[in-house]
């Protein structure tokens, strides 16, 4: 799609903007091209679109195992390199290693859930990007891309499905 | 946008005919109104606001300049003696600790049980963890005295040979502290990202820039929620075994030791539900007090404080029985240093102290039953105050209380605290509520977002006679 044209429009509700959706996804647009803004989170698949499938679980799964490693690492490890033998316990007792263990593998576990959640959507995202305030006002906003040939058809489309202030997407710094 | 908060169906009449229109996910307004609602507020901040910054600003300042002199002549400035090592300052460190948790109890825990009351004050019991956790980790370090010794207790190759002892509870508290508080801090910030970018959106000047710093780009698109969702997920279960770590690994710091009274297999659990009750009391508190300061009584309602009292009413019988369960165990075992620790409390120079906390846990639970004080915020307000005097009551006698006796009748001491020890705790507690004041006019106090993702669910439903407030199952 070089010759290609952006369009944003606005919807008042939920039911239209999937009915508008599905309408765009029979006329051709493809899945890529189509991106719906809401100021409240849907339910997946509310407004039609395709489950997406996300790596945080294995990143956050890797993030807890590298810190089960680093916390059995110090408490176990180290303990013989730096031996201190006090009140006739071992250098590392099972009680107090099972401690550290755990509670490494949890700060690993929420760290690496933010970074992970962080890098899957692409945050930071300073630059410009297409946007309407109004979605945080509790309008849903659908943002398509499509051959430039056929922005007729898909204005009469919307508007079709009460779509309102159909227009170029203003590219905002966010 | 109009959907989910009223019934649609020509046989469900609006929200404002039935008797649950004082819920605040029925009531009607719009997403626009609902950001004013919340934006407001924050913005607009008078000269009371302004006098009461000053004021605890004053009194965190006289704080450092008594932690200076307590870090320039020594911790001989303090009460500290022998036997009395643990003072004031552990007595609040603990006390924080437990205020702390009443966030995650509040946030993950009934996030995970779509418990749909605490979409309106999950963020202040958010950032009542992430400040409390803030005071509390100042404690070890005024604590130590020389504190610019601390990095000692970072692992780290050094040329002293020196290492970090992992089997000591002073080590696990230490890297139990830091986990909770980055936790709580991540999880506060990664719920706040939606509200930043509403706010982004409507205001200027500085607030537009800091608030577009801190909503990283932030659009919404179903793809960015959908993950958001997960993270908090993921992010609610995880932090919940690290909440009940936390007190438990402060209790351990007394409970591992051979000290009477706190060489007990109960003082995790006890300490667990003390700060639960203790750290929803506060929340309680602060509710009432932000409600007011800020006219967020649209959004903070009679049904959050019924809900809320509700849990602090059971969290107290919970304390009241492991309390009485340590008690009695103690009592009849009639171990001579316990049995004298116990005659100090109950008839002693440590009784007013003892019946103070127990009246002042004991009576709020009895209040409490009464839907009237749950629903009153005046009211709610006297009992959770008491609350929290008493538990910190509590604290006072298991950390000083405990320590004026022991094994050996040579070493029997008595324990008076000094202005700099009073100065730096009442330091902590105006800088606790300073941090607050900023942080309720500085980021949206009321997660707007949850409240909207509330209002899709609920809807009234006709059963019969009755219209039914009904909640979508959509997650």
């Amino acid at each position: 799609m070089t010759d290609s044209k952006s369009l944003i429009a606005l919807f008042d509700e939920s039911t239209k903007t999937a009915e508008a959706v599905d309408a765009l996804h029979a006329f051709g647009i493809p899945e890529d091209k189509l991106t719906v803004m809401t100021g409240v989170p849907y339910p997946e698949q509310a407004i039609g679109r395709h489950r997406t499938w996300l790596r945080l679980p294995y990143i956050v799964l890797a993030g807890a195992v590298g810190g089960f490693f680093v916390g059995l690492f110090l408490a176990v490890i180290t303990p013989h390199l730096y031996r201190l033998d006090v009140g006739g316990h071992p250098p590392a007792g099972f009680p107090p290693a099972a401690i550290i263990v755990f509670v490494f593998t949890m700060m690993a576990t929420i760290v690496s859930t933010f970074l992970g959640v962080l890098w899957e959507m692409d945050f930071p995202r300073f630059g410009p990007a297409p946007y309407h305030k109004q979605v945080t006002d509790g309008q849903l906003a659908v943002l398509l891309e499509f051959p430039v040939g056929l922005e007729a058809e898909v204005r009469q489309l919307l508007e079709t499905h009460q779509a309102h202030d159909v227009a170029e997407p203003e590219r905002m710094t966010l | 946008m109009s959907e989910g908060r009223r019934p649609t169906e020509a046989d469900q009449p609006p929200a404002s005919a039935g008797e649950y229109d004082e819920r605040l996910l029925l009531a009607e307004r719009t997403d626009a109104e609902i950001n004013q609602a919340v934006l407001q507020p924050m913005i607009q901040t008078g000269r009371g606001f302004w006098a009461l910054v000053a004021g605890l600003g004053g009194l965190v300042a006289w704080g450092l300049f008594a932690w200076g002199y307590l870090v320039y002549w020594g911790i001989g400035v303090t009460g500290k003696n022998r036997p009395v090592y643990w003072t004031l300052f552990i007595t609040t460190f603990v006390f924080w600790i437990g205020i702390s948790h009443a966030g995650t109890m509040i946030s993950a825990v009934l996030r995970l049980l779509k418990a749909d009351w605490r979409r309106p004050i999950t963020r202040g019991a958010e950032a009542m963890t992430a400040f409390a956790l803030l005071m509390a980790a100042l404690y070890p370090l005024i604590h130590l005295g020389r504190v610019w010794k601390f990095y000692w207790m970072i692992p780290y190759p050094n040329n002293r040979f020196m290492w970090p002892n992992f089997q000591s509870p002073l080590m696990w508290d230490l890297v139990a502290i830091s986990t909770y508080l980055i936790g709580s801090s991540l999880y506060l910030y990664l719920a706040l990202i939606p509200d930043l970018a509403m706010a982004r959106d409507h205001t200027g000047s500085w607030r537009n820039r800091l608030y577009r710093g801190l909503a990283l780009g932030w659009r919404g698109t179903e793809a960015e929620w959908h993950k958001l969702h997960r993270a908090l997920g993921i992010f609610s279960v995880a932090i919940i075994p690290i909440f009940l770590s936390v007190h438990s690994i402060v209790s351990w710091d007394f409970a591992v030791t051979i000290q009477p009274r706190w060489h007990s297999t109960i003082f995790a659990p006890y300490f667990v539900v003390g700060a639960i009750y203790s750290g929803l009391a506060a929340l309680a508190t602060i509710l009432v007090i932000v409600r007011r300061a800020m006219r967020l009584q649209e959004f903070l309602r009679a049904e959050h404080f019924d809900a809320l009292a509700k849990l602090v009413m059971i969290a107290g019988l919970f304390w009241t029985y492991f309390w009485f369960s340590g008690f009695l165990v103690e009592w009849y075992g009639n171990e001579p240093v316990t049995r004298e620790l116990i005659q100090e409390e109950v008839s002693g120079r440590l009784a007013p102290l003892f019946y103070l906390q127990m009246a002042a846990n004991l009576i709020p639970i009895g209040l409490l039953v009464s839907r009237k004080v749950r629903t009153t915020p005046r009211l709610l307000l006297t009992a959770t105050l008491l609350v929290n005097v008493g538990m910190y009551t509590e604290r006072l006698l298991i950390v000083v209380g405990t320590l004026q006796r022991n094994d050996l009748p040579f070493n029997w001491g008595t324990y008076r605290p000094t202005w700099v020890e009073v100065s730096i705790v009442v330091m902590t507690f105006a800088g606790f509520a300073l941090l607050y004041t900023l942080f309720s006019r500085i980021v949206p106090y009321v997660p707007v977002w949850e409240i909207k993702e509330g209002r899709l669910r609920y809807t009234l439903r006709r059963i019969g006679r009755l219209l039914v407030p009904t909640a979508a199952e959509i997650e």
